[in-house]
């Protein structure tokens, strides 16, 4: 399984998660952390608890994850400086920032269609394309 | 070079620092006073990276944040300064840095820490260090963002609050 966390300010990620879930059904392996009240080493911390754990709280096997998508509001704040210092320059994971509601769709619509390397880059091509200009001007 | 922000932060270079105060106070410089981080190349990126690209970032031990400030290049650079914790600011405090005040911005809850105020959690390490400030001759402003509420520490509170340990 492709698993995925967001990590934002406050209950931003909370909502996404809740609203995701409540569009499309509960989804495995999608989680939500919040940097509210935590210094940069905690946050930290928790990510990497959070990649250890989950698995064998799924009654899953932790090898039998095939990729981890690690989604934040806004690059260069503590979440994102975080997700980078836990995971370095692993190859099964990938960070992205400015996550948003359709990005989330698209991670459950698809992640168990295709590969991981493909499955980031329709993520983040999304989150883009969801990026619309409507009108009312 | 003139330090227009001494800040104790322990979420060290993020948006507070490098949007809020930035914005506010227009550094030319972030330098980041801390030991761990200046050791590792990968952490130093990483912290460097987030830095808008229009200001310059110091990623530096305590010793050598210090001297850097007092260097005689770039003395018209306006730096925002960081530390992590209180004490490492006592400590450039006390190798000598040309402040008056100091900006208590975010400790967070941590095992043995109590709440001082909403941003403020403290241990008895960093009350002493808070202590060493004031007897320096600091004033010590907890204020986390521009335009925020500023409350001042003073020695009454610091021990008032140590009788809670």
């Amino acid at each position: 399984m492709i698993r995925a966390l967001v990590i934002t300010h406050g209950g931003i990620g909370q909502e996404l998660v809740r609203v995701t879930e409540m569009i499309l059904g509960p989804v495995p392996g999608l989680a939500s952390m919040s940097n509210s009240g935590k210094s940069a080493v905690d946050i930290t911390e928790q990510i990497k608890q959070w990649q250890a754990d989950v698995p064998e709280l799924d009654g899953g096997d932790p090898s039998s994850v095939e990729g981890t998508l690690i989604l934040i509001d806004d690059y260069g704040g503590s979440c994102s400086t975080s997700a980078q210092l836990a995971f370095g320059q692993d190859p099964g994971i990938a960070i992205i920032s400015g996550v948003n509601l359709a990005m989330l769709l698209g991670f459950v619509t698809w992640r168990d269609s295709g590969d991981f390397e493909e499955l980031v880059a329709k993520v983040v091509q999304k989150g883009r394309e969801a990026i619309i200009l409507v009108g009312g001007r | 070079m003139p330090v227009i922000l001494a800040r104790i932060d322990d979420r060290l270079i993020h948006g507070q620092v490098t949007v809020g105060w930035s914005e506010r106070l227009s550094p030319d410089r972030i330098l980041l006073a801390n030991n761990a981080i200046a050791a590792d190349p990968w952490q130093t990126r990483v912290y460097a990276s987030t830095v808008p690209p229009d200001v310059e970032v110091s990623i530096l031990p305590v010793s050598k944040a210090a001297a850097s400030i007092s260097e005689p290049d770039n003395l018209n650079e306006r730096v925002l300064l960081l530390t992590g914790s209180a004490e490492e600011m006592a400590e450039l405090v006390r190798i000598g840095i040309p402040i008056k005040e100091i900006n208590v911005g975010g400790l967070h809850f941590g095992p043995g820490k109590r709440e001082m105020l909403p941003f403020v959690y403290v241990d008895r390490q960093d009350l002493k260090a808070f202590a060493r400030l004031l007897e320096m001759g600091m004033t010590l402003s907890a204020q986390q963002v521009p335009g925020g509420r500023e409350h001042f520490l003073d020695q009454e509170q610091i021990r008032q609050m140590g009788e809670k340990f």
